[in-house]
């Protein structure tokens, strides 16, 4: 079960771990006040899970990470989706949203979190925005581009088989697009998390960001150790999710992928 | 669909009905009071925050210098990026040992998003240059690492076994096959890789800066001088196109060289 | 030099169990120098038989040798010829050429010389500094032929390397070949599917079932050629005329239709 790849990946984890433990208990080479050992993580974690940390359990951070996340995510694709289906299709619409979209597209979503905590404070809403604008762009920009590169022939025989247009959209030009409507949405994932630990580092009250941004103050290197391992297993686990529904959406796409 | 392109004077037309639209709507949230005047300035008010901001220093500096040490810093992290990720990933392409070894750990690495370094940043630099590269590099590497082992991982098997046939030792099949071969992918990922370093940029000196085009606007957030922070979000927004047009521009004349477009 | 020969060879791909069988116990012998093409229909795995000549593939079972000895892995000494040309888009044509001389370590004037006659030898020489997108693929095959023709290799390897190209730019292609075979002779394996074409060619056809591939039939064709005298016709359409010619054609045919069978195109 475990191939070749596997042990091989086994080993350098478990080498890793050595080396960290070597460099941080052992020789004492990389001090603690810069780089927690295994002891002051593991130490950090339990204190974080149990007692709490920054107001709260890692649990109920997490989660509620988790939850602004899944909400600016889904306001994202909902409104982005549709819009670059629109612009891919009608090129008045393209023509005349390209270039408020020009302007807006370079701005970097981590950008608007000043503006958007000043219109909205420090409360959950203005991580939903920032959300909403990081991970709006990608969306757009990669269901546009999938429709435009639909094959004309597809179109061509479609229309030719008198498919009316709410058909022809939900079932040859969406499924056509979806391999890169779904890149689309794995950049926009990406793109929500990151917003969102940035948003919690700049201003919160809860979060795993905030409780990076807290254990920075506290210069606490081994709970910031817990906060950046936490972050990525949220990412992990939330873009494993994405992959698995995109295997589902993709089956017939799968002979053709890597 | 549509499939007919606009001509020249339609896509113009359509075009300045957008614009206009947008601004209009900008406009009229304003005046009307709807909005109050501090948290959404008129665009006019923008307009000419951003023209004072070019010769008038806020926050210790003057846009242009604002701008200047941002871009210095972000340059060194791309810079970095591509000089280590490139090679990497082409070695990574070829010798499957090397992928085998290093693709766990960057797995593992890929989901902590760039930003979640900030804290490390500042505990082992400071405000010093080195917190805001250290950023921008974790990321602009993933897609110079990616792109390169892919374009060199994914090369057509045919010209492989052409290059074998011919007897082509290792070092020569990485620099004359999968490093031209890889071109395209490997610019493509540049490109992200700059828009990606910028982003993080901005994120990093929101946080761990002294100066700074994004340390200016968390001053101007401070005091809510919203027309201020609007400027920053422009001027970041026009550099990032200008990097991404020169970019583009770049892959477009390597793809016209290559004969991969008309 | 440059004799090749398949012993016993099976080829099976996925596993060993329920994989599929692509060739079944394929004993040929190929002297030096020998044209030797190999038609059948399509998946009966004559490609894979080139393939595993030229090293890319291993067989599942027995021996493929070139000059006696064991084929392993791929070199200069197998030159390939691919359907796709496989030329490097990023070098010029003169550089597609070189690459196979300098892994050789050749020093650079003996180098330029072999280029230069290459060229020659493919009408080549005004495109020499051209890119190989900028060439018809009529052009950019001769390019893969030079590439392969300047490194003096035993055995050429050619799979179907005309079945890209247009129908009268393969008429203009296969004269040139037999111009070149007759001139400057070594051990060809060609596999194609064009009935023509190998007869036009080859000094023998063997002629493959279909999947699990085993050859069937190898017929003699330079015998024929010899007595009735092809060569003294250029053109191909007069060769094509000709009765000897029509009847090994005819009777490869009949022997691909019964291959074909209950399988539709």
């Amino acid at each position: 079960m475990i191939g070749r790849r596997g042990w091989i990946g086994l080993g350098t984890v478990a080498a890793l771990i050595a080396l960290w433990f070597l460099l941080t208990t052992v020789t004492g080479i990389v001090s603690g006040a810069r780089f927690p050992s295994p002891a002051e993580f593991w130490l950090s974690l339990r204190q974080i899970w149990g007692r709490g940390y920054a107001g709260g359990q890692l649990m109920s951070h997490a989660l509620h990470s988790l939850k602004l996340v899944a909400m600016g995510f889904a306001v994202a694709i909902a409104t982005g989706i549709p819009l670059g289906l629109w612009m891919g299709w009608n090129r008045k619409a393209e023509a005349a949203i390209n270039p408020v979209f020009l302007v807006i597209r370079p701005i970097p979503p981590l950008a608007w979190i000043p503006l958007a905590i000043l219109w909205l404070g420090l409360g959950d809403s203005a991580k939903i925005l920032v959300i909403w604008f990081s991970a709006f762009v990608p969306s757009v920009i990669n269901t546009f581009a999938g429709v435009r590169n639909i094959d004309r022939p597809m179109i061509e025989a479609a229309r030719m088989l008198g498919t009316p247009r709410w058909r022809m959209v939900r079932e040859v030009i969406a499924p056509a697009a979806s391999p890169l409507i779904f890149t689309g949405l794995r950049l926009s994932l990406q793109a929500s998390w990151t917003t969102l630990v940035a948003a919690e580092l700049v201003g919160a009250l809860v979060g795993v960001g905030f409780v990076l941004n807290m254990a920075q103050q506290d210069l606490y290197p081994g709970m910031i150790l817990v906060g950046m391992v936490t972050v990525g297993l949220l990412g992990w686990a939330t873009t494993a999710l994405l992959g698995m529904v995109e295997r589902r959406a993709l089956s017939w796409n799968m002979a053709a992928r890597d | 669909m549509n499939s007919t392109p606009l001509t020249w004077r339609e896509t113009m037309a359509w075009s300045l009905l957008g614009v206009v639209l947008f601004l209009g709507l900008w406009s009229g949230l304003t005046t009307s009071g709807l909005v109050p005047r501090q948290f959404l300035p008129p665009p006019q008010e923008v307009a000419s925050r951003f023209i004072q901001l070019l010769t008038s220093p806020f926050a210790g500096a003057t846009l242009p210098q604002h701008l200047g040490s941002s871009f210095m810093r972000y340059a060194y992290g791309v810079l970095l990026a591509a000089a280590i990720g490139v090679p990497l990933g082409l070695l990574m392409g070829w010798f499957r040992l090397l992928d085998d070894i290093v693709t766990p750990i960057f797995d593992g690495l890929r989901f902590i998003a760039p930003i979640a370094w900030v804290p490390f940043a500042a505990l082992w630099f400071g405000t010093g240059i080195g917190g805001p590269v250290m950023i921008i590099f974790a990321g602009a590497f993933p897609p110079c690492l990616i792109n390169a082992y892919r374009g060199a991982r994914f090369v057509e098997p045919r010209l492989i076994e052409a290059a074998r046939m011919l007897g082509t030792g290792h070092t020569r099949m990485i620099l004359e096959i999968l490093l031209p071969a890889a071109v395209p992918s490997i610019v493509a990922g540049l490109r992200v890789s700059a828009g990606l370093g910028w982003q993080s940029l901005v994120g990093a000196e929101l946080i761990v800066a002294a100066a700074g085009v994004g340390f200016m606007m968390v001053q101007a957030q401070g005091s809510v001088q919203t027309a201020t922070v609007m400027t920053g979000m422009v001027a970041i927004g026009i550099v990032g196109m200008i990097i991404d047009v020169l970019l583009r521009q770049g892959e477009a004349w390597l793809r016209r060289r290559r004969g991969l477009e008309a | 030099m440059g004799s090749i020969l398949f012993q016993n060879v099976d080829k099976v791909f996925g596993p060993a169990s329920s994989g599929v069988k692509a060739l079944d116990n394929i004993n040929l012998e190929i002297a030096e120098k020998e044209f030797v093409a190999i038609v059948g229909p399509s998946g009966c795995g004559k490609t894979t038989c080139l393939r595993m000549v030229a090293g890319f593939e291993a067989p599942s079972a027995g021996l493929i040798s070139v000059s006696g000895k064991k084929v392993t892995e791929p070199g200069p000494d197998r030159a390939v010829v691919f359907q796709q040309f496989a030329l490097f888009p990023w070098k010029t044509v003169r550089e597609n050429i070189e690459l196979g001389l300098r892994n050789k370590n050749l020093p650079a004037g003996e180098r330029n010389t072999l280029v230069g006659s290459a060229l020659k030898l493919m009408n080549l020489e005004t495109h020499a500094d051209a890119f190989p997108h900028q060439l018809s693929g009529g052009m950019q095959q001769r390019v893969a032929i030079a590439r392969a023709y300047v490194l003096d290799p035993d055995v050429l390897l050619m799979d179907e390397p005309f079945g890209a190209l247009d129908a009268q730019t393969r008429v203009v292609m296969q004269e040139e070949l037999v111009r070149l075979a007759r001139v400057n002779p070594r051990t060809v394996l060609f596999i194609t599917h064009a009935v023509e074409e190998a007869v036009y060619l080859a000094d023998r056809v063997a002629i493959m079932t279909r999947r699990p591939g085993r050859i069937k039939e190898i017929l003699d064709v330079r015998s024929i050629r010899q007595a009735e005298n092809w060569d003294r016709f250029q053109k191909i359409e007069d060769v094509m005329d000709l009765e000897s010619f029509v009847h090994l054609r005819t009777h490869i045919w009949k022997s691909l239709r019964e291959e074909k069978g209950s399988q539709s195109i």
